[in-house]
């Protein structure tokens, strides 16, 4: 009997040595299974941030981002400083529709990398005198046909294209401001010191030139990267022109305030509707800024009548000192 | 002996207490990371073109849809319990994928003349696996461009390939390509008439480049025959004429298009003036080397 | 010759006393701080300045425009008075050189202190504009620094002949350098001809490139939209301030370089009476421009215009704007009326005064215009809706104030302050005549 007991016990006792010795080399086997299956697909656990294209922020393993194959539509005789043929690129902003909501600016400060304490998309507070309404203006470069900053430029560095964008060569400016002078719309801002680009952005900024497929700070992706002691502006994104896509401003927007569109073609993409520009100017009595001025802006104003929302809904987040968002 | 047998006894329950711990590990592990991801694929034919599955990938980060790059997908062609595969494609950084379908000829339908493919994602350590389907039947929209009294018109035919018949009451819309998204022409829905057949007429001004313009006869998202489209060149539009003023001579233009009146003012005086300098200057040494 | 002798040495340059070193040493010292502070703007980048976005130009612009104006100085008194036959300069006309030629050299420096990339400075000349007012600057300053040296160097070859015998005992190296830059002057027919044709040339020259130059420093200004600088008004006025300003620079100098080197019997209370005339003229010609500038635009008072001018007469920048105006011009113009005014110490601190005003009086036409852009300024920090020059601005703006008084203070030094030659020449003439009368 006693025999019988100690055997028992014996045999409880290993079964559960061998049960607990296998249930931890199980465990242990499964984990080191997994990490081996894992270390096949991901080739670091390195994370990266990225940017969506439609300005959110996501973290993804730095093995799940690919390399782009460029798209070759890249005519080889593609002067940056002619652009692109058969096109003149217009804006039309349509007032009677902007609550202020500032989803252009945040955009464009994402994809231009935007780190200084003056943004190139401006929404202002506007209102011509006491008795009239007041009103919100979004305001890009106007990318003037007789741009008085182009005229201005000693070196040639800012330059008017073919197809109507005024656009900047970072790589030759050499800070003397007289384009900010000239300009009556108040749109460049300047690079007073190490634009603090930051590191994150930096490796995005890298990918972002590879994926389109040209050099830094190319006069086509102004601010990647932006350079001290130059200029930049509203570049009416010709990177994104280049892919089919719309300027970030134009498809940020959630009340559709921005048409762009090509003025040859006669035609003008809010993001969701598409007419005809000449159709639209007359039926909404387009005008442009500061006409007397004879600047000929590329960016026609809707005048703010039968308005859409109230302008004091826009009054709730007017940053009045801010247009950039720190982090 | 006993203990062998014992042991013989023991053996397959500590090995499926081994297996069932791994098993629920691995689920444990799996269902702990991976997310969902929404395929959502459109079966598009271009007439004299490819015919292709627009696939797109997404997935929902705090309740926003965000698009996934670098998804593996398989396409396979479902006929009578049978799954063909036809190739595979992988989204790119925007989360969509063409996959061109290269023989329509190759693939097989049902009885009812309707193509079944399936989008198939295998999942992997971030997503769950998922898949679509997609069906539709072969149809083609056979356009051409008319001219009657001075007006234009586009006339199209929208015809089942599968019965060679006529197919009315369906919307087609007609625009004409532009840069970023095409501009409508003629209605919004413009149904086809008992003989399957549109007339649109073409409004005046449209311009285009030499003249030309791209018109497109889309079928747009059909239940039963996906999206079909028809290009036709119209030589219609009026012609776009080069308003920059890039060319010519003006305050605005590079250097090597200086206005004339200010390259002849500028030279005129730099050379005028450094010219008498130099003279200056060798009076300077004229006057070093008198000898009287 | 006992007076030719008695002449030469007393125009003829002398060692520093101790308050020279002392001088010198601070003016170095003041210099060397500007550097430093250029350094680290170099390095950081114009962020160390207060200029932003919208006062994107500041003390450096406006330090730039007082010394391009200082620097009319030499077209003035050399050219205009030598055309009109005023004989009473000759005892001016090499101070007012060397204060022309200190002006713009400074004024070249100044402007490349401004440029945010001095690293791409070549950019200036390999893809040079034509069509930029930039442009026109870079070719006019370099053309008016030549042909200051050499309205300066021309008139003193024998002036350095002279000198090498003078120097040839008591000190043989100096000697030896007045010698080399002599250019073997031995006041043959034939240098003598070529030297005063040079100089008929150079003094008619200077007459338009020096108006030239104060057009097109306008010009920087008004051929921009701004409010405040769009004027058709601008060019005569800023030549008309130039020649405030340069008189004004000269009196000053003149007035030190004289108690400095006892030259009272050189420069006399009726040299210090006529350039208190000519300055007189000078500021009641820039009061003018002055009334055409800021009172007019308040007839019509177009809105641009009215908030413009409400900041310069009642706003943020008044006291400025009265203290330039009424200080630095209308009271100058006062007390020169007065014969007690134009004598020699009244007309130091006049100098003065005229001076530290048309340096002010630049900051107030370079910086409020730029604080009231067509669109409001918003979306932008607090402090960038005004501006005060920062630490590194001062430091740098004080050190080229420096160095142009050192590039004047070495000057005086080592040449002959006051043409020995034409004095002699006309002294001697005046010694016959006296002769032949008596």
């Amino acid at each position: 009997m006693e025999e019988n007991k100690n055997s028992r016990r014996k045999f409880l006792g290993r079964g559960l040595k061998l049960g607990l010795i296998t249930t931890i080399g199980g465990i242990g086997l499964t984990k080191l299974a997994t990490k081996l299956n894992a270390k096949n697909d991901a080739h670091s656990g390195k994370i990266m941030e990225l940017m969506t294209t439609d300005g959110a922020l996501i973290q993804i393993d730095s093995s799940e981002v690919m390399e782009m194959d460029h798209s070759q539509d890249h005519d080889k005789k593609y002067n940056v400083r002619e652009g692109f043929p058969n096109r003149k690129f217009v804006m039309v902003v349509d007032l009677a529709k902007c609550k202020n909501a500032l989803k252009c600016q945040s955009a464009c400060n994402k994809h231009h990398y935007i780190t200084g304490d003056n943004a190139w998309v401006k929404v202002y507070k506007m209102q011509e005198s006491k008795d009239t309404a007041p009103y919100w203006m979004p305001t890009t470069c106007q990318h003037c046909d007789k741009p008085a900053c182009v005229t201005v430029c000693p070196v040639d560095a800012t330059f008017k294209r073919r197809d109507g964008l005024v656009l900047i060569d970072n790589t030759r400016c050499i800070g003397c401001r007289f384009c900010m002078a000239a300009c009556p719309y108040s749109t460049r801002v300047f690079n007073w010191s190490e634009p603090k680009q930051g590191e994150t952005s930096e490796i995005t900024m890298e990918m972002d030139i590879e994926h389109h497929g040209h050099a830094a700070s190319d006069p086509d992706h102004a601010g990647v990267p932006s350079i001290k002691g130059t200029v930049d502006k509203c570049d009416f994104c010709p990177h994104a022109i280049q892919n089919n896509e719309l300027p970030h401003c134009v498809t940020a927007c959630p009340n559709g305030v921005f048409y762009f569109g090509d003025k040859y073609e006669d035609t003008v993409n809010n993001g969701e509707e598409t007419v005809r520009l000449s159709k639209l100017l007359t039926d909404k009595a387009g005008y442009r800024l500061m006409e007397g001025l004879g600047t000929e802006p590329s960016v026609y104003y809707l005048p703010p009548t039968n308005r859409l929302v109230d302008f004091e809904d826009g009054l709730e987040h007017y940053p009045e000192f801010q247009s950039v968002e720190k982090p | 002996m006993r203990n062998q047998l014992k042991f013989r006894s023991i053996f397959p329950v500590v090995l499926s207490m081994f297996l069932l711990l791994a098993g629920i590990q691995n689920l444990y592990a799996q269902n702990a990371k991976k997310n969902k991801i929404r395929l959502k694929a459109d079966y598009v034919k271009i007439m004299d073109g490819d015919a292709y599955l627009d696939i797109k990938v997404t997935t929902k980060i705090k309740k926003k849809n965000v698009k996934v790059a670098n998804i593996a997908l398989t396409v396979y062609n479902e006929f009578e319990d049978e799954k063909i595969k036809l190739g595979t494609s992988t989204t790119d950084i925007k989360g969509e994928s063409i996959f061109i379908i290269k023989n329509v000829d190759h693939i097989k339908a049902d009885s009812t003349n309707t193509y079944t493919l399936k989008v198939s994602f295998t999942g992997n350590d971030a997503y769950k696996k998922a898949s679509k389907r997609i069906s539709f039947k072969d149809a083609e929209i056979a356009a051409k461009l008319i001219s009657k009294d001075s007006l234009n018109y586009i006339s199209a035919t929208l015809i089942d390939k599968s019965t060679d018949s006529v197919i009315t009451g369906e919307a087609l819309v007609v625009q004409v390509q532009r840069l970023f998204s095409p501009l409508r022409i003629g209605k919004e829905f413009n149904n086809t008439d008992e003989n399957g057949t549109i007339i649109v007429p073409i409004q005046e001004g449209i311009p285009g480049v030499d003249g030309n313009l791209i018109i497109e006869v889309v079928l747009d998202d059909s239940d039963t025959y996906g999206t079909l489209k028809t290009l036709i060149n119209a030589p219609i539009g009026i012609p776009i004429v080069d308003e920059s003023s890039y060319d010519q001579r003006t305050m605005w233009s590079p250097r090597d298009k200086t206005p004339i009146f200010i390259l002849i003012f500028t030279n005129v005086f730099i050379i005028g003036i450094w010219g008498v300098l130099l003279y200056l200057i060798t009076n300077l040494f004229k006057i070093s080397k008198s000898k009287i | 010759m006992k007076n030719f002798d008695t002449l030469i040495k007393d125009l003829a340059p002398k060692k520093f006393g101790k308050r020279g070193v002392i001088w010198i040493g601070f003016l170095l010292i003041i210099i060397i701080a500007g550097i430093i502070a250029y350094i680290d703007q170099i390095i950081k980048g114009q962020v160390v300045t207060n200029m932003r976005d919208y006062a994107l130009w500041g003390i450096y612009i406006s330090n730039f425009v007082f010394f391009v104006a200082t620097s009319f100085v030499g077209s003035v008194t050399v050219a205009i008075l030598r055309l009109t036959n005023n004989t009473w300069r000759t005892p001016l006309v090499r101070i007012a050189e060397i204060i022309a030629l200190a002006a713009i050299i400074m004024a070249g420096i100044t402007i490349m202190i401004d440029m945010a990339r001095p690293d791409r400075i070549l950019n200036l000349f390999i893809h040079a504009r034509l069509q930029s007012p930039i442009t026109w600057d870079v070719i006019i300053i370099p053309t008016y620094i030549v042909i200051s040296l050499l309205l300066l160097y021309f008139p003193l070859l024998p002036d350095f002949a002279i000198l090498k015998k003078y120097f040839k005992t008591k000190q043989p190296k100096l000697s030896k350098r007045y010698g080399f830059l002599s250019l073997n002057w031995i006041g043959s027919k034939a240098q003598k001809l070529l030297q005063e044709k040079s100089i008929k040339i150079i003094a008619f020259m200077i007459i338009p490139v020096g108006i030239l130059l104060q057009t097109i420093d306008a010009w920087l200004f008004s051929t921009t939209y701004r409010i405040g600088w769009d004027s058709t008004n601008f060019a005569p006025y800023f030549i008309s301030g130039a020649f405030v300003a340069g008189v004004g620079a000269l009196v000053t100098v003149i007035y030190v370089v004289r108690r400095f080197k006892k030259l009272e019997h050189y420069i006399t209370g009726s040299h210090f009476d006529k350039m208190g005339k000519l300055l007189a003229l000078a500021c009641l010609i820039y009061l003018y421009f002055n009334i055409n500038e800021y009172l007019i635009p308040a007839f019509t008072a177009k809105k641009g215009e009215a908030v413009h001018l409400e900041t310069l007469f009642s706003g943020s920048y008044a006291t400025l704007f009265w203290f330039v105006t009424i200080v630095g011009l209308i009271i100058p113009i006062l007390v020169l009326l007065f014969k007690k005014g134009r004598k020699p110490l009244p007309m130091f601190f006049i100098g003065l005064i005229v001076v530290i005003g048309s340096w002010w009086k630049r900051f107030v036409i370079v910086t409020p215009t730029l604080l009231h852009p067509f669109l409001p300024i918003q979306g932008v920090p607090e402090s960038w809706h005004h501006y005060f020059p920062s630490l590194h601005e001062w430091l740098i703006t004080v050190a080229t104030l420096a160095m142009a008084l050192l590039i004047i203070t070495l000057l005086v030094r080592y040449l002959p302050v006051i043409p020995i030659q034409r004095t002699a020449d006309e002294q001697g003439l005046l010694k016959i005549d006296k002769n032949t009368k008596s």
